[in-house]
C-alpha cells in the first residue's frame, strides 16, 4: 500500500489504538496488498471515549465489558455488583486501554 | 486474553470473593452492603443479595438462598471450582480452563443464548426491586 494512504488511515484511526501499536500497524500496512483496503475501510472499531462513558454510567453492570466484546469479564462484573464496586472503579481507568487492545485484536485479523 | 493473565485475574477475583464471604460471615448483614448502584440510587442491582444468598447456602438454607438471589448458587460454584481448576491446570501445565473460557465466551455471544440470559437477568432484577433487597 502507498505510504500516503497508510498515513491517512492512521491519522483518521490513530485514537483507536495504543501508541505503541501504531508503528507496527504502519509497517505492516505498507507491505500489504491494495486489495485489503476496502476491508480496512469498513472495519468497525470501538471508540475508547464511548466505552469510558458507558463504564462510568453502567460499569457496575459490566455493560462496558460486554460492549467491547469482553463477554467473560462482563459476566464477572454483572454477577458481582461490579466486583463489589472495586472492579467497576478500576475499570474507569482500564477500559480505554482494554478497548484499544480489543481494536488491535480486530485489526490483527486483517493484517495477518 | 493470554492464559496467565486470565488465571491471575480469576484467581484474584476468587480470593477477594472468598475473603468477602468470610468477612460477611462474621459481620451482621445490615453493615455489609457495598453495591455502588444501591448506595447512589437506593434501587438494588441484579446481583444485590448474592452475599446473603451465599451465606444462607453456607448455613444450609437452600430456599433462603433462592429467595435472596438465585445468582448466589452460580457465584458460590464459581468461587469454589475456579481456584481448583486453575491449580489443576498449573500443576499439569495444561490450559483447559483457558479454552473453556473462550468457548463459553463464544457461546454467550450467540443470540439464542444471549437473549434468554439477558431476559433472566432482567427478571431477576425486577424481582430484586420488588423484594426491596
Amino acid at each position: 500500500m502507498e505510504s500516503q494512504k497508510v498515513d491517512m488511515f492512521l491519522m483518521a484511526n490513530g485514537k483507536f489504538f495504543e501508541s505503541h501499536h501504531l508503528n507496527a500497524i504502519r509497517d505492516r500496512l505498507i507491505t500489504l496488498d491494495d486489495s485489503k483496503w476496502p476491508m480496512l475501510q469498513t472495519l468497525q472499531l470501538k471508540d475508547p471515549t464511548t466505552s469510558l462513558i458507558v463504564s462510568i454510567l453502567a460499569g457496575s453492570l459490566g455493560i462496558d465489558r460486554f460492549m467491547i466484546g469482553d463477554t467473560g469479564m462482563g459476566v464477572g462484573k454483572l454477577l458481582t455488583c461490579g466486583g463489589l464496586g472495586i472492579w467497576a472503579i478500576i475499570d474507569w481507568f482500564m477500559i480505554q486501554g482494554a478497548t484499544r487492545e480489543k481494536n488491535m485484536e480486530k485489526m490483527q485479523q486483517i493484517l495477518y | 486474553m493470554a492464559r496467565n493473565r486470565l488465571y491471575a485475574i480469576l484467581l484474584a477475583a476468587c480470593v477477594a470473593g472468598l475473603h468477602w464471604v468470610a468477612y460477611a460471615y462474621q459481620t451482621p448483614a445490615e453493615t455489609t452492603g457495598v453495591c455502588i448502584i444501591k448506595h447512589t440510587t437506593h434501587v438494588p442491582c441484579p446481583s444485590c443479595g448474592s452475599t446473603r444468598s451465599v451465606l444462607s447456602l453456607l448455613h444450609g438454607d437452600v430456599s433462603g438462598a433462592m429467595w435472596w438471589n438465585p445468582l448466589g448458587f452460580i457465584l458460590l460454584a464459581i468461587m469454589v471450582v475456579t481456584p481448583i481448576w486453575i491449580l489443576f491446570d498449573l500443576a499439569t501445565r495444561k490450559s483447559t480452563l483457558h479454552k473453556f473460557y473462550h468457548k463459553a465466551e463464544l457461546m454467550l455471544k450467540r443470540r439464542w443464548i444471549a437473549l434468554p440470559a439477558i431476559a433472566l437477568v432482567l427478571v431477576n432484577w425486577v424481582w430484586n426491586i420488588y423484594k426491596g433487597i
